[in-house]
């Protein structure tokens, strides 16, 4: 059993925009184990979306090492991070991100799609069981546009613990939340966490920053040592 | 059920698009069905027809004649081709049957059923020469000819028509009022080379059409056939040197025209040729022109769905599992203007094939044809907005605003 779920060794990410190079990421050293609940928060443009797209392996950084679950992740091929995403990775939006034609059942299933072994009735009921822990149980047929700010994101949740994910990553889960719904779904979080789940957060709200167990703070393209 | 509603739901959320995307495949398909219908049709009734006009058969008809569109279409009415041509002619070595023909409106009469058809004064080889079987009766008698016995054959229809089920052989009808008795009925025939319905007409003794019935003293025209067709241009010489002599008319200023199955055959299969090749590039055009419609509607309909595709890809799809998608969808698009194209196509053809005298056919070749077009114009039309989707980066996910 491994224990460190994301080893990020001296990671650097340089956006080259034209003739102008802008180093976002100056080195970044994290270790996160199983079962962690880290919150990162920094002032905007400090890099926090920037370091969640490679932890999430939606980019790759321009030099660094990178072990997720005990491999060595930074050289591999898109294809393979694709199935690495799928299978160890959920994903939490700020803009929840749900396709808006799908049912809230049927986005919850979506990340199914992609697996070889398809889509069965276990994972159909799995996937109301879900919904209906997150207090959605009589809106699953509902389209993402007929559900409030909170159930799109509480739907979001489930689509990403469907998989049944290693890590689970939320860049500002609650940004488009009112205080209530945020509140509802980061303590959702908090319950997640202490079933197991590790997460890693991103955030500018200090209130919500509370709930996770350890926090981080990045500046100027580095974490802050407290 | 679920996997393919997972996969392809975003194809009918936009059913407007869907609708506008498929509707240039469906006139593509539709008129590239139907056009091939018609020359798969053409091709048969040439066929047909000509075997009713053989390629030993000739024609020597009065007047200017011009072959148009495989119609002899007599320019204007010449009086000058008499049957004592037709008697010198049949002294031509070579030929084996030849026949005036004087034809001419008529009002045919049985009893209360009274029809208008065409009369065709001949002599008793037409129908042989012609090959025009008979069902009933028999065939005129040279003394029947010669003597200006008012007897006719009448064609399919006009049988049909004027006696139904009944025995006509021996009762007497009235052509224009004057009294002739049927003595025989020719079997189905059909639509000619000269476009005419040979089943739509009565045949009298060519006698008694210029004197009793029509009153002039000139034929239409001379049908004649060759005993070896390898003859056949010696013969025309013969015919044309003598009949010139005889109308004492230059090359230049020619009364007749001669007419073989050949010359009919020769420009009918041309102009077939021409239609169908023009046709062809005109609807594989239409279909181009659909195909296109459809990558720019599922372009439009990528850059729209950035944002799904960028969903689907942070979740684990693969660059190829997009690809297929977006690819399935354009040839579904395709494929479903295609099927209502091949439908409303099979359709135009019931309806316009019999509307235009051309033989019903069902239009299976065609049918193979455009759909295998389709299958290849949607993969076409598909490739370059299912990759510029596998290519969307879900990076944009993350990113504000978004
Ligand atoms: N694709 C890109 N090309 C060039 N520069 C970029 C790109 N993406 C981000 N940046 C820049 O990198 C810096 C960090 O961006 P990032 O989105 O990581 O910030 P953030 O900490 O998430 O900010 P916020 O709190 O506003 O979301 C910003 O200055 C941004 O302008
Ligand atoms: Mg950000």
């Amino acid at each position: 059993m491994v224990k460190k779920l994301v080893i990020l060794k001296d990671i650097t990410k340089t956006y080259q925009t034209g003739k102008v190079s802008y180093q976002v990421l100056k080195g970044i050293n994290l270790e996160v184990e199983k079962g962690e609940f880290l919150a990162i928060m920094g002032a905007s443009g400090s890099g926090k979306t920037t370091l969640l797209n490679i932890i999430g392996l939606l980019d790759k950084p321009t030099s660094g090492s990178y072990i997720l679950d005990g491999e060595e992740v930074s050289k591999l091929s898109k294809q393979e991070l694709a199935y690495i995403r799928n299978r160890k990775l959920g994903f939490i939006f700020q803009a929840f991100h749900l396709i808006p034609w799908a049912t809230a059942l049927e986005n919850v299933l979506m990340p199914l799609l992609y697996r070889k072994e398809g889509i069965s009735k276990k994972d159909e009921e799995r996937a109301k069981k879900l919904l209906e822990r997150l207090g959605l149980g009589d809106r699953i047929k509902a389209k993402p546009a007929e559900l409030s700010g909170g159930q799109q994101q509480r739907v979001a949740i489930a689509r990403a613990l469907i998989g049944k994910p290693k890590l689970l990553l939320a860049d500002e889960p609650t940004g488009n939340l009112d205080s209530k719904s945020s509140e509802e779904v980061i303590k959702i979080f908090r319950e997640l966490n202490q079933e197991g789940i590790t997460i890693i957060m991103v955030t500018h709200d200090p209130e919500i920053a509370k709930y996770a167990k350890r926090i981080k703070i990045i500046k100027d393209g580095n974490f802050i040592e407290k | 059920m679920l996997k393919y509603k997972l996969l392809w739901g975003g194809l009918f959320h936009k059913k407007l698009r869907l609708i506008l995307s498929i509707i240039g495949i469906i006139i593509g398909v539709a008129s590239l069905l139907l056009m091939n219908s018609f020359g798969e049709s053409a091709k048969i009734k040439t066929l047909k027809e000509i075997e009713t006009f053989g390629p030993e058969v000739m024609m020597v008809v009065a007047g200017n004649v011009k072959v148009r569109a495989g119609r002899a279409i007599q320019t204007e009415i010449t009086t000058t081709l008499k049957p004592s041509d037709a008697k010198v002619l049949m002294e031509i070595n070579g030929i084996k049957y030849i026949s005036p023909v004087f034809n001419g409106d008529g009002i045919v009469r049985y009893l209360r059923n009274t029809l208008i058809t065409i009369i065709n004064g001949v002599n008793e080889e037409y129908i042989k020469l012609r090959k025009f079987p008979l069902v009933e009766g028999r065939n005129f008698l040279k003394e029947e000819v010669l003597g200006y016995k008012k007897v006719a054959i009448l064609g399919y229809k006009v049988k049909k028509e004027l006696f139904g089920n009944k025995d006509p052989i021996g009762k007497i009808i009235l052509i224009n009022k004057l009294p002739f008795r049927v003595i025989g009925v020719l079997d189905k025939i059909g639509i000619d080379a000269s476009n005419t319905d040979q089943d739509d007409q009565v045949l009298i003794p060519y006698t008694v059409a210029i004197s009793a019935v029509y009153n002039v003293d000139y034929i239409r025209s001379i049908y004649l056939s060759v005993k070896d067709i390898s003859e056949i241009s010696k013969i025309e010489d013969q015919i044309n040197k003598l009949l010139m002599k005889r109308h004492k008319v230059s090359e230049k200023n020619k009364d007749f025209t001669i007419i073989k199955a050949e010359d009919i055959l020769k420009v009918k299969t041309q102009t077939t040729r021409i239609f169908s090749v023009l046709v062809k590039n005109v609807s594989i055009l239409c279909l181009l022109v659909g195909a296109l419609g459809v990558t720019a509607i599922m372009t439009l309909s990528v850059n729209e769905r950035k944002k799904e595709i960028g969903i689907r890809k942070a979740l684990g799809a693969k660059e190829k599992d997009i690809l297929f998608q977006f690819l399935a969808e354009s040839i579904f698009i395709t494929m479903l203007g295609g099927l209502i194209g091949i439908l409303i196509g099979i359709l135009g053809a019931l309806i316009f094939l019999p509307l235009f005298n051309y033989p019903l056919i069902f239009p299976l070749g065609p049918i193979i044809t455009s759909t295998l077009l389709t299958i290849i114009f949607g993969i076409i039309a598909g490739v370059y907005p299912a990759f510029k989707a596998s290519k969307v980066d879900p990076i944009i996910l993350l990113k504000q605003g978004f």
